[in-house]
């Protein structure tokens, strides 16, 4: 069933007068720019086509009424915040920046007519179409991991019902329980977020169920702040968190989410708690519109995040291949704004801008223990790479206030980056 | 089917009420990319600071201050090093346009 915003059914009424009050120009003769999902990429590109070309038709589609986001999702499942926290609304791209939101699921997209339809029935025309619809998790790539299988074991690695599942599952665990997280091969969402999400499972083990212990078993031998989450876990849970990489027998092989068993090459753990996550790839609906290579992920050209496989369409976000930049809430929304601004030149018969983007990504280790990625991005030999001697991570051996300045700010990125996208 | 584009023959020019056009020059995209932390505008919620609290001289001085290491910092010294002094004054001159 497809569902129309506020904005939308003011503009469908035809009360121009309240329309124009809300700075609606929804106008035949501006371009027709529709954004699928509602995510970082998404959302972020929908507000900044609407900054950079105010006379813009600009949809955003996505299936969902809210939006869960990953990042702070695991304070979620440490017992920090409430889903509540990391909900976000919708209103006010509709409200304050005039964009249609619709609630709906995109079943199709037909590169070639360019229209964009939806489970409710509905077609959208576009001349510029931005892809944002993150990653999917790859059932049965790990054997035994399906749908079924995620209902006992949850991935929580889409924000939601799955965050309040494992969340749930940590809170009934018996004081003495080991959970366990299977951690997969690159590449995948968020790469340092199955680390901050041992550490705040930990930080609340060591408060409330002292007893009990965390074991990572790893798909690879090397991970994103590893010299750094290995130097705050010594510090802080040298007895609650093990961390086993794949060159020691780490990497789960098999699930058996009814018996509750995990199999690795050579044994088979039976924890109290499970979080797998899986194998990814590009969105379902960037796979079936021929927008991925065979890596699961879309090709795009590095300027400008058009498609390299169809013209007109811009994927941004985790779905896309972007070079160095890290598959994170950060870079997707970078990644809209170069997107966003390309589309704004090419309306305008300019020349895009140089592509510069940034990443910045704060993992918590606890409350007060903060710790830092970050990059700053152009196109270099015709792929996005990192500016030599920019970015990096915090330095090892800091102390306490530095830490802690480190998660304050990680509070204050996710206060300022929601507002940048949703608000 | 229905389609969408019943909504269109409302629309009464209303384009003319939006401000004219933003062109998308580099030092829009380049320095939009701070709001991911410093939020939209430079219009900060939280622990990150605002840009309105300091004078453009004042917050130019501060990033070259970044980069060359004379200002001490937990990240802006490693974002600032992505950046010449030029595009770190033109990212100033635009949030404070």
């Amino acid at each position: 069933m497809m569902k129309l915003s506020r904005r939308t059914f003011t503009g469908l009424v035809g009360f121009a007068g309240a329309a124009s009050a809300f700075g609606l120009s929804a106008c035949a003769t501006g371009p027709k720019v529709v954004v699928v999902g509602g995510g970082f990429g998404g959302a972020t590109a929908a507000k900044y086509v609407k900054r950079y070309l105010p006379g813009a038709n600009v949809v955003l589609i996505d299936a969902a009424k809210t939006h869960f986001t990953c990042p702070f999702s695991n304070t979620v499942i440490g017992g920090m915040n409430s889903m509540a926290f990391i909900e976000r609304s919708f209103d006010a791209l509709a409200n304050k920046y005039g964009i249609t939101v619709v609630t709906d699921m995109v079943t199709a997209i037909d590169p070639v007519t360019k229209v964009v339809k939806t489970k409710g029935g509905i077609s959208f025309g576009y001349d510029k179409l931005v892809v944002s619809p993150g990653v999917d998790l790859k059932w049965g790539a790990l054997e035994g991991y399906d749908e079924a299988a995620a209902e006992l074991m949850p991935h929580a690695w889409k924000a939601g019902p799955q965050t309040a599942l494992l969340r749930k599952q940590l809170e009934a665990m018996p004081n003495g329980g080991t959970v366990m997280i299977s951690a997969p091969g690159n590449p995948f969402r968020c790469p340092p977020g199955p680390y901050e999400r041992a550490s705040l499972i930990a930080y609340y083990l060591k408060t409330q169920k002292p007893k009990s212990k965390l074991i990572i078993l790893d798909a690879k031998d090397a991970f994103a702040k590893d010299k750094l989450f290995k130097e705050g876990w010594e510090k802080m849970y040298d007895n609650i968190i093990e961390w086993v990489p794949a060159a020691k027998n780490g990497k789960v092989v098999k699930v058996d989410a009814k018996a509750g068993v995990l199999e690795t090459d050579f044994d088979k753990f039976k924890p109290a708690v499970a979080n797998v996550i899986p194998p990814q790839s590009a969105g379902a609906i960037a796979l079936s519109t021929g927008l991925a290579d065979k890596s699961g992920f879309c090709p795009v050209d590095p300027n400008t995040f058009e498609s390299t496989l169809h013209k007109d369409i811009f994927v941004i976000g985790d779905a896309c291949t972007a070079g160095e930049m890290p598959k994170s809430g950060y870079s997707a929304s970078s990644q809209a704004k170069v997107a966003a601004g390309a589309i704004a030149a090419m309306v305008m018969g300019d020349k895009p801008a140089a592509m510069s983007a940034i990443n910045t990504c704060y993992s918590l280790l606890a409350p007060d223990y903060g710790i830092s990625v970050s990059g700053v991005y152009s196109v270099q030999d015709g792929k996005i790479a990192n500016i030599k001697g920019a970015g990096g991570v915090s330095p090892s051996g800091a102390n306490y206030q530095f830490r802690k300045k480190e998660a304050d700010f990680a509070g204050g990125w996710y206060a300022s980056i929601c507002q940048d996208t949703w608000g | 089917m229905k389609s969408y584009l019943v909504a269109i023959p409302v629309c009464l020019g209303l384009a003319l009420v939006a401000a004219p056009a933003a062109r998308a020059g580099s030092a829009n995209v380049m320095a939009d990319s701070c709001a991911g932390c410093h939020g939209t505008g430079g219009q900060s919620l939280g622990a990150m600071p605002a840009f309105n609290t300091k004078s453009a001289d004042e917050l130019k001085k501060m990033l070259r201050d970044y980069r060359s290491g004379a200002r001490e910092a937990t990240i802006m010294d490693r974002i600032t090093k992505g950046y010449s002094e030029a595009q770190l004054d033109a990212i100033v001159d635009y949030y404070k346009k």
